[in-house]
């Protein structure tokens, strides 16, 4: 296979994980809440992926259940987080300790059990052959589609062309004046606090459904913290967010195919880039976003429970 | 860098718990262990015998086989109480569990992994307690070493892939750089070598015992570069179903794992404690046990698995052939070796002995990217 095909291929897969974990994250910071418990929801989603799929043989049943499992968690930590007004950062370390001990000790039952069905290439007809890129790109499993192509392009849509959009962005920017404008600043965190750790836990079942296709203990092995990475270095954008997944995707690979080809790098420093890259991505927003501070910038009440009596 | 090559398997996992202080050994500890006395004999009623574990018994891998030896013991001895603990980090909780063991009254201590520093500040302080440290290089007087010689079942393995492999490259998805994969990739190639002397082998190093989506990613990588059989040490497994997905062929390490890739499975490297547990327990029990470093061979604790069902019978038998002649006695590892810069590194007609073999930390001429 052609050099930037192998590479594309391995880095859609691995930031593909990241990717819709990133996504879920944009949402909850996006109405100003910091949900750090994305490790543990992944661990989740990861966990009840394969219990569906080894009960019912359907991948999609198991995705299904990923992020019910994921919706159920998010209203708990929402309705803590956003109407008890508990701290998020403590919240967040709860939630990923406890998602990732729970979903251990239930996936005893799970470990060594291959996923008897997962996700399968769906090919596109007409731009599956294009030359170079066309098997690589159009090839994929319904979940690549869904989180590089349909999920982002309507977030973005939602997020920046519509009035539901403008709220929601105004209730983490700035909710008195959200709520003085009519808008139920409550109810919105709550809502997409909870889609955003439902897609979460899709993203852990995405890992176990299509791209290594069973369960072990601490198979999220730190993404979740990498996909909250992620959406600093993207300015909160999902488009972005994608994109940034993507760029680390590549990255990682990039350290696999430079040692398969014996590029003249000494396999330790390729073995870095993933963490050289996590560096950068949490540096380059400081230093090479600060002209574009305003469209980059973090949710001005990003982290900051809104009391409406305080005001 | 040449310290960190003379880093057991498991050793290498306490660099970063411990900062490397385990290497740095206190010359009182390095001394002759046979001179001690055996400990007294004990009533099987009265035995407690505990199991420290790096990993989850769960794993399908390493702690699962040290497991299954632990319920060998159970089977044997029914009176026998065994405790276990999972999980242990390479720090002083290491040395509080072990210590929790003792104030336990077990008489027999298990360290499934090397536990070092840690571990001998207990034994040190409980001399009636027999203590074992897999993977261990200072036996004590109440503390024996033992290990697997898995680098023969490998080159078995490796005759069967240069006959299975089309494009006699191989790849071979590393955790560290340490003599247990120095030892896994030389085998096997020059087991390869013995059929095909063009066979060459490519690594990836992942820097992880336990990462199923970097071994993925590792995987695909080496299928996407011409390789089209994969061997590695990992504890799961995640570049075994690579290979079944892309129509490749994979060697294994551990258990058996075949149904992750029931197609692409030629054999696994596994290891089975089983009769060395019931063998070191009995000794305890019968006031015969001194303390001792073994090395368990083929046929004894490793052994390559049954046969994947698309490796052909008369490749089988190629290569349980040279098993066989193993058994008997004949080493394939005797001069003259070149390591990958073309040095000669065993002279020609020179056996290397198990301990070299164990401390193996060269790659052979044919390896690249380790």
């Amino acid at each position: 296979m052609d050099l930037i095909a192998g590479i594309l291929h391995t880095s859609l897969l691995a930031g593909g994980v990241l990717a819709l974990a990133a996504l879920g994250e944009v949402l909850a910071e996006r109405v100003g809440v910091v949900n750090l418990g994305v490790e543990g929801l992944m661990a989740l989603g990861a966990i009840s992926g394969i219990a569906a799929v080894v009960t019912t043989r359907s991948p999609t049943a198991g995705f299904a259940l990923a992020l019910a499992v994921g919706f159920m968690v998010g209203m708990v930590f929402a309705a803590i987080t956003v109407y008890l007004r508990a701290n998020q950062v403590l919240c967040g370390l709860a939630l990923t300790l406890m998602g990732t001990g729970f979903a251990a000790t239930v996936g005893k039952a799970y470990s060594g059990i291959p996923a008897p069905a997962t996700f399968t290439g769906v090919e596109i007809p007409y731009l599956s052959s294009i030359p170079l890129i066309g098997q690589v790109l159009f090839t994929q499993n319904v979940l690549v589609y869904l989180i590089y192509i349909i999920l982002p392009v309507m977030l973005h849509f939602l997020m920046f062309r519509t009035r539901h959009g403008l709220n929601l962005r105004a209730v983490g920017e700035n909710p008195a004046a959200a709520d003085a404008a009519g808008i139920a600043v409550q109810r919105i965190r709550f809502w997409y606090v909870t889609a955003g750790a439902a897609l979460a836990a899709g993203a852990g079942a995405y890992l176990t459904l299509a791209f290594v296709p069973s369960w072990s203990e601490g198979v999220v092995a730190g993404r979740g913290w990498i996909a909250v990475a992620l959406v600093i270095f993207a300015g909160y954008r999902p488009l972005n967010a994608v994109l940034a997944a993507l760029l680390f995707g590549v990255i990682t690979s990039l350290g696999f195919v430079g040692q398969a080809r014996n590029w003249p790098i000494a396999a330790p420093v390729l073995s870095m880039l993933p963490y050289l890259g996590t560096i950068a991505f949490i540096v380059v927003p400081v230093v090479a976003w600060h002209r574009m501070r305003q469209a980059m910038a973090a949710p001005a009440a990003l982290g900051i429970p809104y009391y409406r009596d305080l005001r | 860098m040449s310290d960190l090559r003379h880093l057991s398997r498991r050793r290498f996992l306490n660099l970063g718990a411990a900062a490397g202080s385990s290497l740095l050994l206190p010359p009182g500890l390095i001394r002759s262990a046979h001179a001690a006395a055996p400990l007294p004999a004990i009533a099987e009623k009265d035995a407690v015998i505990a199991f420290g574990h790096t990993g989850p018994v769960t794993d399908e891998g390493w702690t699962w086989s040290h497991d299954q030896g632990m319920k060998a013991v159970k089977a044997a001895f029914p009176q026998v109480k065994t405790v276990f603990v999972e999980s242990i980090p390479y720090s002083a909780d290491a040395t509080r569990t072990y210590r929790q063991f003792v104030s336990e009254n077990a008489c027999m201590v298990f360290a499934t992994s090397n536990y070092g520093d840690f571990l001998y500040d207990v034994a040190k302080r409980s001399p009636k307690v027999a203590f074992y440290e897999c993977d261990g290089r200072n036996p004590l007087d109440n503390l024996s070493t033992y290990y697997v010689a898995h680098w023969y079942p490998t080159y078995v393995t490796g005759v069967a892939a240069g006959l299975m492999s089309k494009s006699g490259k191989l790849g071979y998805v590393a955790s560290f750089p340490v003599p247990s994969v120095f030892s896994g990739t030389n085998a096997f190639l020059m087991g390869a070598r013995s059929v095909n002397p063009n066979a060459t082998m490519q690594v990836i190093t992942i820097n992880s015992w336990f990462d199923p989506q970097a071994a993925t990613q590792a995987g695909t990588a080496l299928l996407d570069n011409g390789c089209d059989l994969l061997f590695g040490i990992m504890d799961e497994a995640g570049y075994l179903q690579v290979a079944e997905k892309r129509g490749a062929k994979a060697v294994m390490w551990n258990t058996d794992i075949r149904r992750y890739g029931p197609k692409a499975y030629i054999s696994s490297i596994v290891i089975d404690f089983k009769q060395y547990y019931v063998g070191e327990v009995k000794k305890r029990l019968e006031g015969t046990w001194t303390p001792s470093s073994t090395i368990l061979p083929m046929g004894a604790g490793v052994d390559r698995d049954a046969w994947g069902e698309s490796v052909p019978e008369d490749m089988r038998k190629q290569a349980d052939a040279v098993r066989e002649k193993i058994l008997g006695g004949w080493s394939p590892f005797v001069g003259e070796i070149k390591d990958a810069k073309g040095n000669v590194k065993v002279a020609s007609g020179k056996r290397m002995s198990e301990t070299e073999l164990y401390n193996w930390d060269w790659p052979i001429a044919g390896i690249s990217g380790l």
